[in-house]
């Protein structure tokens, strides 16, 4: 059996799919369960290929369903666990991952964004972030990492992991279609050169010693008979997510200290929001962009400190209206201009922004 | 908006242009260069028209798709009506030669626009099979993005085990990659 899959660091080129299976070989993942739907499949059948090399497993559920609940039990059970998909996987995955909020179990699910709404196309799109942040019946108690490259598909699963065994909320790391099938280069390592511990698992169920007798009987609930019961849990669900929030959130600026227009995109928007930044400073243009890393929890404070010298938002994003409903959310009460430009289902380029911008001045 | 080198190869689905572009930026990493390529495609088990968006650059490369290719190809009627939006002043379009039907779907203000007997050649002269090894010829002359040199131990890389088998293919592989060259040559 091998031991380590990635040996130091190494410069790889290949899709994100692929990026994704080794990076959760790296963070020690014990375990995926999965369904396949595009564009997700090759996480799936890069790992299948991989896990056996190194001692790790594979379940292939009969839908998506199952493969989230088996994702909830492997990680009772004290496994690091983990499955991905995509548009109508994700939407059967929010019932179990409702449960993982509930009940605090630390899940990994790594969301490849396709058109919607429904079959749509299996491509790509930004379609997928109010179900990713805020799916299911409950409060959206889970963080969300909008990765833009394929470096970042490697650094957020492997983080995506230790967020979740530490905080034990549910960690999502919300890629598309692009990041899925596109091939760049990225270095891959071995988290423990970069200091990089992964928190240890722990099982929840079937732990040693008579319940109750030798140690506190391990209860766990998703279900409550009274109003006021429920209240009670969600509420402080409420506050310990809060709590964690400030530790967890992230986010990155382009120029924005003297910028009086700002650009707001995340995931792969920002590269053509970067790209266009670039440009049109050149063509001495005062223009910034601001991308949240973490789109769930929002860097609130530090986009409303923004607010206060911009002189115009643009909002851009590759759905009609998903991303521009966190941004208005988290700014309320600003004063500050927004225009949006969505583009459903489609990429945006950097062309096209700088376009935009120059039509707008 | 970069010093990006984009192309944009459109094809029925089983032509071969996502291999080709998986050779071409395999070749372009393995340089040292930076590549990103991605593959768009439809729901369709087989058939539908493949297009493979390409960048070359040596610096990290932006949006992964863009609005203006350097250099299209396209290898059937469909390809060429998908892709004709790719293309703007700068861009030179190809297409090969047995397309029929397009005349009025070429684009109105492409830098250049050549018809190639790619397909032609390939069945009279070389194997139906290297059709597509042929196009990765023309494209590599057109755009430079990768030394000739590199672009064979590319192939090399991708079909070595079937050249083990079969000395022969290697030398038919390298000849449908120079008579892609020679297509394009002096013409563009």
């Amino acid at each position: 059996m091998l031991e380590k899959p990635i040996g130091g660091e190494k410069r790889v080129f290949m899709t994100g799919n692929e990026v994704v299976a080794w990076a959760a070989l790296a963070a020690e993942a014990d375990i995926m369960y999965g369904y396949p739907i595009t564009p997700q499949n090759e996480v799936m059948h890069y790992w299948t290929r991989l896990a056996p090399k190194y001692g790790r497993s594979f379940l292939q559920t009969e839908d998506e369903i199952s493969a989230g609940f088996t994702t909830c039990g492997g990680v009772l059970s004290g496994k690091r666990a983990f499955t991905a998909t995509a548009g109508p996987g994700n939407i059967l995955m929010q019932e179990s991952m409702t449960m993982a909020e509930m009940m605090r179990i630390p899940t990994v699910l790594v969301v490849q964004q396709r058109g919607g709404p429904s079959t749509a196309t299996v491509i790509y799109s930004q379609q997928e972030v109010t179900m990713t942040c805020f799916g299911g019946n409950g409060e959206g108690l889970r963080i969300v990492y909008s990765t833009c490259s394929h470096q970042e598909l490697y650094d957020y699963t492997i983080k995506a992991f230790n967020v979740a065994w530490k905080y034990r909320f549910p960690v999502f790391v919300l890629g598309d279609g692009y990041q899925a099938k596109m091939r760049e280069s990225l270095k891959m390592y071995d988290p423990a050169t970069k200091g990089i511990k992964m928190v240890e698992t722990q099982p929840s169920l079937g732990l040693a010693g008579v319940p109750g007798v030798d140690r506190e009987p391990s209860h766990l609930r998703n279900t409550y008979n009274t109003e006021e019961e429920l209240c009670e849990v969600v509420t402080n669900l409420v506050k310990e997510y809060n709590k964690v929030v400030p530790e967890v959130v992230e986010y990155e600026t382009f120029e924005t200290e003297v910028a009086e227009i700002v650009l707001l995109g995340h995931g792969i928007v920002t590269r053509a929001a970067q790209a266009a930044v670039k440009t049109l400073r050149e063509q001495g243009i005062k223009v910034g962009h601001f991308r949240p890393i973490t789109i769930h929890p929002f860097a609130a404070d530090e986009l409303r400190a923004i607010c206060k010298h911009a002189k115009k938002l643009i909002v851009i994003e590759s759905a009609q209206g998903q991303f521009e409903r966190i941004v208005k959310e988290a700014i309320y009460g600003e004063s500050v201009p927004m225009e949006s430009y969505f583009k459903p289902g489609q990429g945006v380029t950097g062309e096209e922004i700088v376009e935009y911008v120059k039509k707008g001045l | 908006m970069s010093n990006a080198v984009k192309l944009a190869l459109a094809g029925e689905g089983g032509q071969g242009v996502q291999s080709v572009a998986g050779i071409l930026v395999e070749a372009a990493n393995d340089e040292g260069r930076e590549a990103l390529y991605i593959p768009n495609f439809g729901v369709e088990q087989r058939g539908g028209v493949s297009v493979a968006f390409c960048q070359i650059s040596d610096e990290r490369i932006g949006s992964p798709k863009f609005k203006f290719a350097d250099l299209v190809i396209a290898l059937s009627d469909r390809a060429v009506r998908r892709t004709k939006q790719y293309v703007d002043e700068n861009t030179v379009f190809i297409y090969d030669s047995s397309v029929e039907g397009v005349e009025d779907d070429l684009p109105q203000k492409a830098k250049k626009i050549l018809a190639i007997p790619a397909l032609d050649i390939a069945k009279k002269e070389l194997h139906p099979r290297v059709f597509n090894v042929i196009v990765m010829g023309a494209a590599i002359a057109v755009t430079k993005i990768v030394d000739m040199e590199q672009a064979k131990s590319a192939l090399e890389k991708k079909l070595g085990y079937k050249f083990e088998q079969d000395p022969k293919l290697r030398e038919l592989n390298f000849k449908a990659l120079k008579k892609g060259v020679e297509l394009v040559e002096g013409k563009v």
